[in-house]
């Protein structure tokens, strides 16, 4: 009796089981990809769904046993590995146990391969905070190319996330080019072989190198790979990339027909960035090229609104000025740089009370006309906003001083007067005094023509600051005649300019 | 790497200090022991039938203790090797050798300094994989036996208690030595075997330096050295440096040429360097060959034996101060001396003679080692290195002569060899033994040259490579490190297991052994050395995420916290003191790092361990005898 109840109780598991391996099979199935003979299966319904959110483990990256035996070697307890490697690797580098780090780097990587920040986040410490700990530059190098390297392997696990292409980008131009040892980094970098493999020596520039990445994480995002944050700065590091290029040619020695060929790429790479339609968080697409030709249809748009109610832009004004108080007109009559703080805040209070809107205007305006003013009112509004957001972005880019800069940089004169400003340093080392200062006259001559046909760049600190550093030397070389810089020195109006930057 | 004073003390220093302390708990625990017992019996029996017990049971256990039978012991201890065996032991090795098998997913040869990196993850794998099997044999062992009463035929037996004991500690130490012995054999052999790796020199160059020996070199400078790139093996490369031979030319000119034959080394990479034998031939062709052998990888298991000094500081000002300044580095192993000032730091040295560092074995002079940090409080110039200089100083006389200049390396061993005779200031030939040493005691003065630039260091920054052990010897010490961690989990879990039952006991073991292994952190939380107070405190601070460094708000919470905190800080310290600090035992830092354990240090730990292992084998045998057993 006792046999067969006992009997009797395994078939009903057994029976019970069929069901749920059923159930099983059903969500569980895996896919099989398609082949010459079969048309491939598309699996149950969560490898549909993994398939179908992208997050199959061959979707997201590589396929590595090694990191694949930690996963389930750590029982589920991934997150507390992480967090004690996290901590060693802190400790690590606190105690400058550089073996420990990189393998304890290494084995985070293998916990959580596809945490992004992880890689992220490690590789800077590599190439920025360990890097910085060594003394002899080539060791910063060795420990930056670490770095780079080890964010290379993060893209390897993580195909799809255009940001750790965009960090190697950003870690070769920004790291190699910018940096303090700028000029002994980009030289080492020049003659890594191991990086470069085949890439011929004319492109093993580190911006150059940085462009591409940068270009490569852009078209990733334009296959359809997602990244979190905005195409204004995004994409704004390519073209930014070949201005560096350009300008550190010039820095190094490189001028003529490369040079302008440099900036002539910069300059179109920029227009084409311009060119590109960028999102707002509320939809509003615009492009940064498109100021200039909302501003002009601004000023049309203003023009036909004010010729339908012909002096009512001026008669609203008066109303509103009138209508203000004592202490906000008294605040608007005095001189901005003369205003309290409390008159500031009611001078800007004031202007904002006393602003005509077009919709006023048009409001004024009776008869027939009165519909065709309100839609004209309501397009000046929208160029109105239009612009206030596409200024905007340009200011977070500083967009109008990088087309001005290539604008400027790839005229004749201004590679002439780069050059000849490089050369009288070079000359005035070499001991070549009277070249050096024929040479500093020839670079302000030619800067003087440079800002006469391009007036806006005296407002622009950099380049002010760029020709301080000639009237900078020709001041030493002067100095070495026992003269001084003459009243009527061809560029006193930069000098002028220069000071009031500084205040 | 951190160097300790349990690494710097030698043997007879130590014996003054730590036996003492170590003494001193065990005679605490031992009365604690006694006082308990006794309380026990003046309960159940009253006071005169207590002290008659007490007195009973010390008396049997003395004779119990001193008529120890080697033969039983040894029988009792065949057994419990036979038993370790049935309880299939060797599925250890099995997961050790799986280990070294896809170890090599993980161990990258091409890491920073692969041999370090192999040798700290091999040793640190096998004494955790050790430690974890002494962990089960020795608790679930006699607790097994007990509840299947196999111990019950084994005391009928005329087999004394501390033979049981003493027997089972025997047995696993036995079989836990014998696989140590196995898997460091394969382990040395893995090591060595996988870093090893030959070179050769890249076609385009071997191709230029071809094209580039034929040419004649006739101009005002000297020809630059040729340089040659080894093939990437193991994710590093090495580059070779053939100097030319110049001599003077006519108008002034300097003719240069390269040897057509040479001897040389490889330039230092991932901690190893190759030899490099080559030579030009012009073939019959008319064309120029180069043939060349680059070595094996050499240097990369080293067992230096430093000889360590005591180090002092001078201030920037010249006068005595206990350490250097900080720099603010979170990191306070090293004190720092500002360049361009008198600031310096001195080591002093025992025993230099002319006996100790005979001219035949040290034919450059005293080889010194330095590893030196450098802070720099300005850029400075880039590509040159932050400059030093080394002097020596008879202490006595204060005599001082400079030895050399030197940019720093960080993050390298720097040799430097002060040699038998040095000039002085004023050109007089000083000996280094009888001149500026003072019966054999010598200061080894170490400046920052750079104005307001910083050298780091620490006692063991700087040290005399008097010779160097053999790696294989040194790497069996590391496993004989595992071997004392191994011993006192055993006595432990023996001493654990007479008195708890099985997972009781291998829990009480387990917290011994996470406890040892962070021994000091436990210490620096009952010395209050950590930031965020006591336990209740770093609680508190925890749960509202306020941070360690902050002050705590004044109240009654913050005083009862800081009160209950007093308490168990001492309760701490009694943990502490009691626990055995196992990371003292573990010599894989030090095996990886290129540093011979000495013998003091082997001394230091056989000690420590015995002082650990007699008191728990008494304990043992002590809950043992007092368990009811027929």
């Amino acid at each position: 009796m006792g046999v067969q109840r006992s009997f009797l109780r395994k078939v009903i598991y057994l029976v019970a089981m069929v069901p749920l391996l059923g159930v099983l099979f059903w969500l569980g199935q895996p896919g099989t990809p398609p082949s010459e003979s079969q048309p491939g299966a598309a699996g149950g319904v969560l490898t549909q769904m993994r398939q179908r959110e992208g997050l199959t483990q061959t979707h997201i990256g590589e396929l590595d046993p090694a990191t694949e035996t930690i996963k389930l070697a750590t029982l589920g307890l991934r997150g507390v590995a992480a967090m004690i490697l996290w901590e060693k690797a802190n400790d690590h580098k606190m105690r400058k146990n550089w073996f420990k780090l990189s393998a304890t780097l290494e084995q985070l990587a293998k916990v959580q391969p596809h945490f992004i920040s992880v890689w992220r986040f490690q590789c800077w410490n590599l190439s920025y905070n360990c890097s910085v700990e060594f003394d002899d530059y080539r060791d910063r190098y060795r420990w930056v190319m670490k770095g780079i390297e080890h964010l290379k392997k993060g893209i390897t696990y993580n195909r799809h996330e255009p940001i750790l292409v965009w960090d190697v980008g950003w870690f070769i131009s920004q790291k190699i080019g910018k940096s303090d040892e700028h000029k002994q980094f980009r030289r080492l970098f020049r003659e890594d072989d191991d990086f470069h493999g085949a890439r011929p020596l004319p492109l093993r520039d580190s911006w150059l190198v940085g462009k591409e990445w940068f270009r490569e994480a852009e078209a990733m995002v334009d296959r359809g790979d997602k990244v979190k944050s905005g195409p204004l700065l995004f994409r704004s590091h390519a073209p930014l990339c070949q201005m560096y290029y350009s300008d550190t040619l010039e820095k190094e020695g490189t001028f003529g027909e490369v040079a302008h060929r440099a900036w002539k790429q910069a300059a179109l790479d920029w227009y084409h960035y311009g060119q590109f339609d960028m999102t707002t968080s509320d939809g509003t697409i615009y492009r940064l090229n498109d100021q200039e030709m909302y501003e002009e249809s601004l000023r049309r748009l203003t023009e036909q609104i004010d010729q339908m109610a012909p002096g009512a832009r001026e008669k609203i004004f008066e109303r509103k000025l009138a209508g203000l108080s004592r202490e906000m007109r008294q605040a608007l009559e005095t001189h901005p740089e003369k205003r309290s703080p409390k008159q500031v805040d009611l001078a800007a209070r004031a202007e904002e009370e006393i602003k005509v809107t077009y919709d006023e205007v048009a409001r004024s305006v009776t008869g027939p006309q009165r519909r065709k003013a309100l839609e004209l009112a309501d397009k000046a509004k929208q160029c109105e906003d239009m612009i206030r957001t596409i200024k905007s972005n340009r200011m977070t880019v500083n967009f109008n001083y990088w087309r001005l800069k290539a604008q400027v940089e790839q005229t004749a004169d201004a590679i002439a007067a780069r050059q000849a400003a490089y050369e009288a340093q070079t000359a005035y080392k070499r001991g070549e005094i009277l070249t050096a200062r024929e040479l500093c006259e020839r670079a302000a001559g030619l800067w003087r023509k440079v800002i006469d046909e391009f007036p806006a760049i005296k407002e622009e600190r950099s380049f002010v600051d760029d020709i301080m550093d000639l009237v900078k030397q020709y001041r030493t070389v002067l100095a070495q005649f026992n003269a001084k810089l003459p009243p009527d020195f061809i560029l006193g109006d930069i000098v002028e300019a220069a000071k009031k930057h500084e205040i | 790497m951190e160097i300790t004073d349990w690494y710097l003390k030698s043997f007879e220093e130590w014996l003054r200090v730590g036996p003492v302390n170590g003494l001193i708990t065990i005679a605490g625990l031992f009365a604690a022991v006694v006082v308990l017992g006794g309380l026990l019996a003046l309960l159940r029996s009253g006071p005169q039938a207590a002290v008659a017990g007490v007195a009973r049971g010390f008396a049997e256990a003395v004779l119990d203790v001193a008529l120890l039978s080697p033969r039983r012991t040894w029988a009792i201890g065949l057994l419990t090797i036979k038993e370790s065996i049935r309880r299939k032991v060797v599925i250890v090795f099995a997961v050790f050798v799986l280990l070294l098998l896809f170890g090599m997913w993980y161990l990258d040869p091409a890491s920073v300094d692969p041999a370090k990196l192999y040798l700290d993850t091999v040793l640190t794998a096998t004494c955790y994989l050790v430690l974890l099997m002494v962990l089960f044999l020795s608790t679930l062992s006699l607790p097994t036996d007990i509840r299947s009463r196999t111990l019950h035929t084994v005391v009928t037996k005329p087999v004394r208690k501390s033979e049981i004991v003493l027997g089972r500690v025997l047995g696993f130490t036995i079989v836990g030595t014998v696989l140590l012995c196995l898997m460091g054999a394969i382990s040395y052999v893995f090591v060595t075997r996988g870093l090893m790796h030959r070179h050769q020199i890249e076609p385009a160059d071997l191709e230029l330096a071809e094209k580039t020996w034929s040419q004649s070199w006739e101009a005002s400078t000297p020809r630059p050295p040729l340089r040659l790139r080894t093939t990437r093996v193991h994710g590093h490369r090495h580059f070779i440096y053939i100097e030319p031979v110049t001599q003077p030319a006519e108008q002034g000119k300097v003719r240069s040429e390269y040897p057509a034959q040479g001897d040389l080394s490889t330039e230092m990479e991932a901690g190893h360097w190759h030899s490099f034998q080559y030579q030009f031939q012009r073939g019959a062709d008319g064309q120029v060959r180069l043939s060349y052998t680059v070595g094996r990888e050499e240097g990369v298991f080293q067992a230096r034996a430093p000889v360590f000094g005591t180090l002092r500081f001078k201030d920037r000002a010249g006068k005595d101060a206990d350490r250097g300044i900080s720099v603010g580095d979170e990191w306070t192993y090293r004190s720092y001396i500002h360049g361009g000032t008198a600031a310096a730091a001195i080591w002093t040295f025992e025993g230099i003679t002319e006996d100790n560092y005979p001219e035949h074995r040290y034919p450059h002079g005293l080889p010194v080692e330095m590893t030196i940090s450098v802070f720099r409080s300005h850029k400075g110039d880039i590509e040159k290195g932050v400059l030093g200089s080394l002097s020596v100083c008879n202490p006595r006389t204060g005599e001082t002569v400079l030895v050399s200049m030197f940019p720093a390396k960080e993050f390298a061993v720097d040799t430097q060899f002060i040699p038998r005779k040095l000039r002085d200031k004023q050109g007089r030939l000083r000996d280094l033994f009888s001149d500026l040493a003072d019966q054999g005691r010598l200061e080894i003065w170490l400046r920052c040259e750079d104005p307001n630039q910083y050298y780091g260091v620490a006692q063991a920054d700087l040290y005399i490579r008097a010779h160097d052990a053999p790696f294989w010897l040194n790497f069996a010490k590391g496993y004989f490190g595992i071997w004392l961690q191994m011993v006192v989990i055993i006595a432990f879990g023996v001493m654990f297991s007479t008195f708890l039952s099985g997972p009781i006991a291998m829990l009480a073991t387990a917290a011994t052994l996470v406890g040892g292994m962070y021994a000091e952190e436990i210490g620096r939380v009952a010395r209050h050395e950590l930031y965020g107070g006591g336990p209740v405190e770093a609680f508190i601070r925890m749960v509202r995420q306020q941070n360690v460094t902050s002050e705590m708000e004044p109240g009654l919470r913050t005083t009862l916290a800081q009160m209950s905190d007093s308490v168990l800080e001492f309760f701490l310290r009694i943990v502490a003191a009691m626990l055995p600090d196992l990371g003292k035992y573990h010599f894989a830092g030090y095996v990886a790092h290129g540093l011979n354990v000495s013998s003091d240090m082997l001394a230091k730990c056989s000690v420590s361990v015995l002082g650990f292992v007699v008191p728990l084998f008494v304990l043992g045998y002590v809950f043992l005898k007092n368990r009811e057993l027929p």
